[in-house]
């Protein structure tokens, strides 16, 4: 217990220490959470009334968000399964950044949960025994439970791989490797719980077709990679971490599959849709249509869908995907596309036309949008500060020091531009 | 025991008193104009209205809409803290200082009776002073709905139980029954073959709303004939 101890206050030190790169990266998130928080407070004081929300329309922009996080969560699982699986070296390296990513992003779920709340300071009706949680019945309360085990489980293994690290010892795979195979179906799980919450509604035909949860898992499969190529690019330039070229180049070759069948199963639900052409057409009509004069969704959604067979393009010729610029785009273009088809191109039909037919058309306040920036800069200042710890452990710049008590820190300084330390490393051995 | 309503539209006339009553009877917050005009105001009981065709052809429903007080809740089923339940006699109820406010059972409700509380309800004082005591008013953040006026069946329960006898079928009415002037609502017990309710419910004009989706509801609509 001395030595978790230790190791944890070896971690502070390390966060406190780092260039001034750093130092602005962290001080620019910690304002956006200020902001983000002040927000949040004003919504508590006045009421959800300060969102766009409304009896017709109930969730909007922070379930939106909630829901294309765990799918951005669940991906982590498409870096373990090369990794542990098939034991693939240049994957198995990094596997440990896709695990801090799913616990960045299932904090940032969380978060969106709870400020979607009316009654935030009643959260712990849902602890069982001390409230009374409605399992197995309610959706609800399977993803409270799915989504707390899988964050717990990626930080417990993450956090057991580094604590030994430090201690420069094996990590015992006896315990991890259980750990980690169990992580597999855990991340599709969430995926498939949050997808049968929306699915399990008779009410709202947008949602209650047999094909969401798939659909969800295939569009996990894309924006969860996307985002992780994007960050791994800017940590090998910003960091010393070494990121094989063949690793990015093998999670792009999967996002191709993957949106390949994301893009099946949308025609095959807008096929039977259209084809069929029954009353609970009328919501995809005012998505992709508009409806009785309604529009606001239309562009957007054709945006996500040119965005994302763009990007299956982009990622299924070998030439354009081990090009970084068109790598990058389409990553950029997956991202955003399954932003909207995941947040508010899911969520909001599911309401508009209502039973009664009638439209209300729901767009974000200015209130919700910072609260959502603000969740969005907790969990990139949590990704940030495990990264702050993990990447020196791997590199072998952090380690507990000769007397066994004090840590030994040999990254000082974190965030620095690779290319130039490259340049003048030369120089100094010239001299 | 399964207290059910059947509501004959030929005799509705589209008055409103029943929403009036309603309103009165159980606090329901007064919404804003301005908020009301974005779709928040709160009505347990609202009178939907329903346009068909166009003119000169064109036909114009109404129909009052309670809470369906499903027999298989679809917003019961989904609450992930039990806030809302169906009851012994087949109420479907909310527990206000349990509800957390995720508003799950607003997606799963179908018939968009449940009313979300967006902000602190304010009472003028001369409103305040006419609020009914039996009734709870509802904090900022949770979710409410009709209640089939339950405060009113545990009073006449209370009454009946003093006296040792059975509830008659006329002590315990919902507001907008009693105060409906047509007589087109109707409430009691649909398991009790002395109540109306009872025979109304199996009348060939009777019919529930979306039956296709199961929830087996207890408020039975008769027909308009032609």
């Amino acid at each position: 217990m001395k030595k978790v101890w230790a190791f944890l206050k070896g971690c502070f030190v390390l966060m406190r220490k780092g260039s001034n790169i750093y130092y602005a990266w962290v001080t620019f998130l910690l304002v956006l959470m200020v902001i983000g928080t002040l927000a949040y407070i004003n919504q508590l004081y006045s009421g959800l009334i300060v969102t766009a929300m409304r009896d017709q329309v109930s969730w909007g922009f922070y379930i939106s968000n909630f829901t294309f996080l765990v799918g951005v969560a669940a991906a982590a699982v498409l870096l373990v399964i090369p990794a542990y699986v098939y034991k693939w070296k240049p994957i198995k390296e990094i596997a440990i950044l896709g695990e801090l990513l799913a616990v960045s992003a299932m904090v940032m779920c969380l978060l969106f949960v709870t400020v979607d709340l009316g009654r935030p300071d009643r959260f712990w009706h849902l602890i069982p025994k001390i409230g009374i949680l409605n399992f197995p019945q309610s959706l609800l309360a399977w993803d409270v439970v799915v989504l707390n085990t899988y964050l717990i489980l990626n930080f417990v293994i993450a956090g057991y791989m580094l604590y030994s690290l430090y201690y420069k010892r094996e990590p015992n795979m006896k315990y991890v490797l259980p750990l980690l195979l169990f992580s597999i179906p855990a991340a599709i799980s969430i995926h498939t719980v949050t997808a049968f919450l929306y699915n399990g509604l008779a009410a709202r035909p947008f949602w209650n077709a047999s094909i969401l949860a798939p659909r969800f898992l295939a569009s996990a499969f894309c924006s969860g990679p996307a985002f992780m190529i994007l960050l791994f690019q800017v940590i090998r330039k910003w960091t010393n971490f070494e990121i094989k070229d063949e690793a990015v180049f093998k999670v792009a070759e999967l996002i191709a599959y993957a949106m390949f069948i994301n893009l099946f199963l949308l025609g095959a639900e807008v096929f039977k849709e259209y084809y069929s052409d029954t009353a609970h057409l009328a919501p995809m009509k005012y998505l992709y249509q508009g409806l009785n004069g309604h529009n606001d969704l239309v562009s957007f959604i054709w945006t996500a869908t040119f965005f994302n067979v763009t990007a299956f393009l982009l990622f299924l010729i070998p030439q354009t995907r081990e090009n970084f610029i068109t790598l990058n785009i389409g990553s950029i273009l997956i991202f955003i596309g399954v932003y909207i088809e995941k947040g508010m191109g899911l969520v909001v039909p599911g309401f508009v036309p209502d039973v009664l037919g009638d439209f209300y058309e729901y767009s974000p306040t200015g209130i919700e949008l910072l609260v959502t920036i603000g969740i969005w800069a907790t969990g990139l200042f949590v990704y940030t500060m495990l990264l702050r710890i993990a990447v020196p452990i791997m590199n072998g710049d952090f380690y507990v020091g000769e007397d066994g008590v004090h840590p030994y820190i040999g990254d000082q300084l974190f965030l620095v531009r690779r290319a130039a330390m490259h340049e003048k490393a030369p120089d100094l051995l010239s001299q | 025991m399964k207290w059910g309503m059947v509501i004959d539209l030929q005799k509705c006339t589209g008055c409103g008193e029943c929403v009036a009553a309603c309103k009165r009877e159980n606090n329901v917050a007064i919404v804003e104009p301005k908020e009301s005009a974005m779709g928040r105001t709160m009505l347990w009981m609202d009178m939907l209205t329903i346009y068909e065709g166009e003119y000169p052809r064109l036909r114009v429903r109404q129909i009052p809409r309670p809470c369906m007080h499903c027999d298989h809740p679809p917003c019961a089923k989904v609450c992930p803290v039990r806030a809302t339940y169906i009851n012994e006699e087949g109420i479907v109820a909310q527990i206000y200082p349990q509800c957390i406010g995720c508003r799950y059972c607003m997606a799963a409700c179908p018939y968009t009776v449940k009313s979300f509380n967006w902000y602190k309800p304010e009472w003028s004082p001369g409103i305040r002073n006419t609020a009914n005591p039996d009734v709870s008013v509802r904090p900022v953040g949770v979710v409410e709905k009709c209640t089939f006026c339950v405060h009113r069946r545990q009073k006449a329960k209370e009454q009946a139980k003093s006296e040792a006898r059975e509830l008659r079928e006329d002590e315990y009415q919902p507001a907008c029954a009693e105060g409906c002037p047509t007589g087109a609502i109707v409430f009691g017990d649909l398991e009790n073959s002395r109540h109306r309710v009872n025979h109304l419910a199996h009348s060939p004009r009777a019919t529930r709303l979306l039956e296709d989706l199961g929830t087996e509801p207890k408020v039975v609509y008769l027909k308009e004939g032609d």
